[in-house]
């Protein structure tokens, strides 16, 4: 407070007393309710002070000026004053209910539970990305599917031994109508449909009449097939360790094993190094440092014959995947029928 | 296909232990599935503790009236050993385990003992005690020619390594020890040694074409037939060596006659079978067609009822063997048969195959015709089989064989060029390596202009192309040397088609929601379309059956995925699973009639039972009722950018007052609903279920594809909130209606935010809240533009749905 308005204040007694009560009572306030109170009631329409303020005309002509004067700059100082008060109570009071507004932090969140895709799909997704993104496309086909293409367009023609390899469920009173014991059928349909060149992939469900430890009445298969003019078997063997790599690690190798198929000659079977033991040999591989994960070859030239492409003309490769196999070797599961068990304590795992 | 290491070193003497030789025959294409051990344990010298003995002296224990006590002569010396069998001599040969000797399928080796007070220092073994036979009275007598004091598995081929091959179907060659060998042989480049040959003598002043006539009536089912007479055989057990080749192969020892044909089966690859030709009624035999219902007891002791067409082999009354695949009880080798006739013949593979199956009969003999055999192999077996009948059973080769063939065999000639070799495998195989492949495998090479002409073996009836050669010469060349490599110049375009993306965004969408994805068997119980009480006349319950179903439980094609979900559902509620919120991605089959084929489409249905909001210690869950559903539905055309209208569904297995059809593009896509009490029921389940099923091609048609840019920035919207009443039982989707045409075009979205019945809105009316968005694509709209849509919505609204503005 400046010496002259003291001064002045001394000077007119009422207005010192004014100022002195409202200046402790602002001082004294510990909340921001009671300083609202001092406001009212030393700032408000009904305070001494704008009583005092209104009076100035009733007072001897002398008292006016300083009244006047003085009376606005009590006022002002007060009103300061209030407001720095009011921050500091405003800057407790906030603490004091943040610090009561603590909540146990170890209480878990709000659940937003998503959902899980199945394994299978997880993998088969992963599958179809990665070949389509070497410029495959996916193609579909029939479950319930002709004894023509399942098998003879396959070039395992009836009475061929190869048939008797898969127990195939058949369709009553359909002789020639069975359930596609692979997804190869797929293959003919694509090259009856449309000329080389041809890179598609084929993934889906095939049924085989097979139910045990190791075997279930229904599985799905990845097929693959690349025909076009110079395709070679060292094609097949980079693009299937490319997609070995990728779905197994960058370190895996595979090798090629001479097999039979009817429909693909030469006919591989394509085994990964054992991701468990990294070749070095364990249970899982049978000590032999190796995994069997498909089966490959070279299009057959009968089968081009039976789609109208000429032999001499195209060459290509083709291979399938259990799709299963794939999905337990990369999470190390060993039981195929959990599957297909459909507990959710299993989909929910992935 | 079993085969013995010591049996196939017979025909090839190779190098490498089993483990390598199993490694390298992998890479070259025939699988080895395991390696076993046959016979006395090889491990830690244990052969060398069986040896050769003579007994030289055979004294009674003095302590024990049934045993006897040996001096054995052992070749190093005299052992004392005690003997509890009685069917030896002094003098006699035998087989004799010395201390430490380990027996097959024993936890510990022999050791000496005190036997009643007489120490014992070794055992004479009995067949039994070697594995040779399963019964074992007395102890094994060697033959004269055992060498006292050798090693008994050198004299008798006791102890095998065994390669347990898994032979594919184009190598019948290979189910034989002989082709194995010669595979072997072109593998490891180590020799072939010939095929076992030698003839017996033929003996007597007569014939078998006087003693037996046999004709073939169907030889395009038998395009060779062959037989040899040997009389005067004395049945009886083969000698040990015999014995053991049969037990290491894993067959049974059975008598002399039978070991001898299965042992030639074993090692050339062509099955036998020997009459007894006493039992042949007219001393005639046929190779003809069944009849329909001629009957046959095979010599497993079956009644087998034959079909027509089946191939059988008659005598002058009856049936005596199905061609190829097992022989008749009656005329069956048995222990007085002295005159045997031997058959070796040549049937076609898919005749024997197809009567195999019609017959559930499988046999070693049937497992090789039905792939196809080489009938070459005729004679060479009918060779090896009458010398070793006539050295081990002691018979007479009766002059002159049946050979009666359809035509000879005449190799195929296949050119090969061989840059087609390169161009095909991605690597060049020099033109000397291509023929020393080839010449080891059998073939033979003539050098051409063009390339080479190659003359494919009987044996190897699976190779007629070009591209056989070269699968023949990739395999031993080696597949480890063709170099990774990946298609070059491809000019096509890969990636998903837009309906498998829309596939994805919807799956995704509900797994984002929290249903998880099952995948169920496509076939289920026919008694679903009961359960879910579908309409006699409903075309669902028309289902592809299968002929061969694994059971009842999985012998249809589902036509909808609800009884897979309910099913599913069911069983995890068994397991205590919570909040069982599932869907399903596949296929239902639809029969088409007159098709061959049924109509496949592709769904996505599911089913929720559960909260979606999880439980936790801040709120429960809510509920899975009809709005659980149908919200889900709403976010499943979300998220393809698509949308649907609903109409009261008539399904008979939801809920009639909770159930709606889900209508896209006009037209039905799928229901969305609560399951019907009854159905519930009927799947066990006791908690309320709401279904959906929708068909994918629907989802896909209704998806907008590539989303076109709106400005909802430039021109701010304004919102008004509208309330009415109106009668209690008029749907919103009209109300929406109505206010959409009346507010067009200005109004752009109307949401329904209240929906409240009762207190001062009076019976039979309820109170809807709208919420109404305004914009112009062009302006920013006043107050005054607003207001007069909102009062042509209100007078549309009292107007049409005799609606009362609620102040
Ligand atoms: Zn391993």
């Amino acid at each position: 407070m400046s010496g002259d308005l003291r001064k002045q204040l001394e000077a007119h007694a009422g207005l010192a007393l004014i100022y002195e009560e409202a200046w402790a009572e602002i001082e004294r306030a510990e909340t921001t309710a009671g300083l609202e109170e001092a406001r009212v009631k030393h700032l408000g329409r009904k305070s001494q002070l704008s009583s005092l303020l209104r009076s100035i005309p009733e007072l001897p002509a002398a008292e006016r000026p300083v009244v006047g004067k003085f009376g606005n700059q009590v006022r002002t100082v007060l009103e300061a004053a209030l407001a720095e008060r009011k921050k500091v109570l405003e800057a407790a009071e906030l603490e004091r209910r943040l610090s009561r507004e603590s909540v146990d932090i170890t209480l878990p969140g709000q659940p937003f539970p998503r959902g899980h895709l199945h394994l299978i799909t997880q993998t088969l997704w992963q599958i179809e990305d990665f070949f389509s993104g070497l410029g495959y496309r996916i193609a579909e086909g029939p479950e319930v599917e002709t004894d023509y293409y399942n098998f003879t367009a396959l070039n395992t023609p009836e009475g061929h031994p190869a048939r008797s390899l898969h127990d195939t469920f058949f369709v009553e009173g359909k002789p020639e109508v069975l359930l596609r014991t692979h997804t190869s059928p797929v293959q003919i349909r694509v090259m009856e449909k449309e000329d080389p060149p041809v890179y598609v992939i084929i993934p889906g469900r095939v049924y085989r009449r097979d139910s045990d430890a190791t075997h279930t009445p229904m599985f799905h298969q990845v097929e693959g097939l690349a025909v076009d003019e110079h395709i070679t078997m060292g094609d097949l063997k980079g693009t299937l360790e490319a997609f070995a790599k990728s779905m197994f690690g960058a370190e895996r190798e595979i090798r090629l094993r001479p097999h039979y198929f009817p429909f693909t000659e030469p006919s591989v079977e394509v085994d990964v190094s054992c991701m468990i033991c990294s070749g070095a040999g364990c249970r899982s591989c049978k000590y032999s440092g190796w995994l069997e994960i498909l089966g490959a070859g070279m299009v057959d030239p009968n089968v081009f014959g039976f789609v109208g492409y000429e032999p001499d003309e195209v060459q290509g490769f083709a291979f399938g995947m259990g799709v299963e196999r794939i999905a337990m070797l990369r999470h190390g599961m060993t039981d195929l029928r959990m599957f297909y068990d459909n507990d959710l304590r299993f989909i929910k795992q992935f | 296909m079993k085969v013995p290491l010591t049996w196939l070193t017979e025909y090839v003497d190779v190098k490498l232990t089993a483990a390598e030789l199993a490694e390298r025959m992998a890479l070259t294409g025939t699988e080895v599935e395991r390696i076993s051990h046959a016979g006395l344990p090889a491990t830690g010298g244990n052969l060398d503790r069986f040896i050769v003995g003579k007994v030289a002296s055979r004294d009674r224990h003095p302590n024990a009236d049934k045993l006897s006590l040996c001096q054995v002569d052992t070749g190093a010396g005299t052992e004392q050993i005690v003997c509890g069998a009685a069917n030896f001599q002094a003098g006699d040969k035998v087989a004799v385990c010395l201390p430490g000797g380990l027996l097959p399928g024993r936890d510990e080796p022999l050791s000496a003992a005190v036997i009643r007070g007489v120490e014992s220092r070794g055992m004479m073994c009995s067949e039994a005690e070697l594995g040779l036979s399963t019964e074992a009275e007395g102890i094994m007598i060697l033959p004269e020619d055992a060498p006292v004091g050798g090693r008994l598995a050198d004299y008798i081929p006791l102890s095998d390594e065994v390669l347990e091959l898994e032979v594919t179907p184009n190598r019948p060659d290979c189910l034989s020890i002989y082709g194995v060998a010669r595979e072997v042989a072109a593998i490891t480049g180590r020799k072939l040694k010939p095929p076992p040959a030698g003839e017996a003598d033929p003996r007597g002043d007569d014939r078998i074409d006087e003693i037996i006539s046999v004709g073939v009536a169907d030889s395009d089912l038998c395009p060779r037939y062959g037989a040899r007479l040997i009389a005067g055989v004395k049945v009886a057990p083969s000698p040990p060596w015999l014995k053991a080749r049969i037990v290491a192969a894993g067959m049974r020892p059975v008598n002399n006659v039978v070991d001898i044909t299965n042992y030639v089966m074993w090692t050339l690859g062509e099955p036998m079978h020997a009459f007894d030709l006493a039992r042949i009624s007219g001393r005639q035999l046929m190779v003809r067609r069944a009849v329909k219902d001629e009957e046959i007891i095979t010599i497993d002791g079956t009644v087998r009822r034959l079909s027509a067409g089946m191939l059988l082999i008659a005598d002058a009354e009856k049936p005596v063997a199905v061609a190829g695949i097992m022989g008749g009880e009656t005329s069956e080798v048995s222990a007085g048969t002295t005159d045997i006739l031997l058959e070796a013949a040549n049937f076609q593979g898919r005749s024997v195959l197809e009567t195999s199956m019609a017959l559930g009969l499988r046999s070693e003999s049937s497992t090789r015709f039905e792939k196809g055999l080489d009938q070459e192999l005729v004679p060479q077996a009918l060779a090896m089989a009458s010398r070793l009948m006539v050295e081990i059973a002691g018979g007479r080769l009766v002059p002159g064989q049946i050979d009666i063939q359809q035509r000879p065999f005449l190799p195929e000639a296949v050119p090969l060029r061989t840059d087609r070799v390169e161009a095909l495998l991605g690597i060049a195989v020099p033109v000397a390596e291509i023929e020393a492949i080839l010449t080891r495998l059998g073939f033979e090479v003539e050098e051409k202009e063009d390339g080479l002409l190659v003359l494919v073996p009987s044996f190897r009836a699976d190779v007629e192309r070009e591209v056989d050669l070269i699968e023949e010469i990739a395999r031993v060349f080696g597949l480890e040397l063709v170099p990774p490599t990946l298609p070059s110049g491809m000019r096509v375009l890969g990636g998903l088609t837009s309906g498998q993306a829309v596939r994805r965004a919807a799956v995704r969408a509900l797994a984002e929601r929290g249903l998880s994805e099952i995948i169920s068997y496509s076939f289920i119980m026919p008694d679903f379309a009961d359960r879910l009480r579908l309409d006699p006349g409903d075309e669902r319950r028309q289902v592809v059956a299968l002929a061969n179903p694994l059971s009842v439980e999985q012998s249809v094609m589902r036509t909808m995925m609800l009884p897979s979900l309910l099913g599913t559902l069911a069983a995890n509620l068994s397991l205590q699973n919570q909040d069982i919120n599932i869907f399903e991605q596949g296929r239902i089959y639809l029969p088409v009639p007159g098709e061959k084929l049924c109509d496949e489409r592709r769904v996505i249905a599911g089913c929720l039972s559960g909260s979606l909001k999880g439980h936790s210690w801040l709120a429960g869950g809510g509920e899975a009722d009809f709005f659980a559903g149908k919200g889900i539905v709403e976010a499943l055309f979300a998220s393809v950018a698509g949308s649907f209208s609903v109409e009261r569904a008539e399904e008979t297995f939801l809920h009639p007052g909770k159930s709606a059809a889900v209508i896209a593009g006009g037209r039905r896509a799928g229901y969305v609903g609560e399951v019907h009490p009854l159905v519930l029921e009927a799947y066990d389940i006791d908690i309320p279920v709401v279904a959906f099923e929708i068909a994918e091609a629907e989802l896909i048609a209704s998806s907008a594809g590539i989303i076109v840019f709106a400005d909802l920035i430039t021109y701010p919207a304004s919102f008004q909130d509208l309330a009415i009443v109106v009668e209690e039982d008029l749907p919103a989707a009209e109300i929406v209606k109505v206010v959409r045409e009346a507010g067009a075009p200005l109004l752009q979205t109307v949401r329904v935010f209240d929906v409240y019945a009762g207190g001062s809105i009076g019976d039979g009316k309820k109170s809807v809240a709208l919420n109404l968005e305004f914009r112009s694509a062009d302006r920013t709209l006043t107050d005054e533009d607003v207001a007069s849509v909102r009062a042509a919505i209100i007078d549309a609204l009292k107007d049409k749905l005799n609606a009362a503005l609620r102040e």
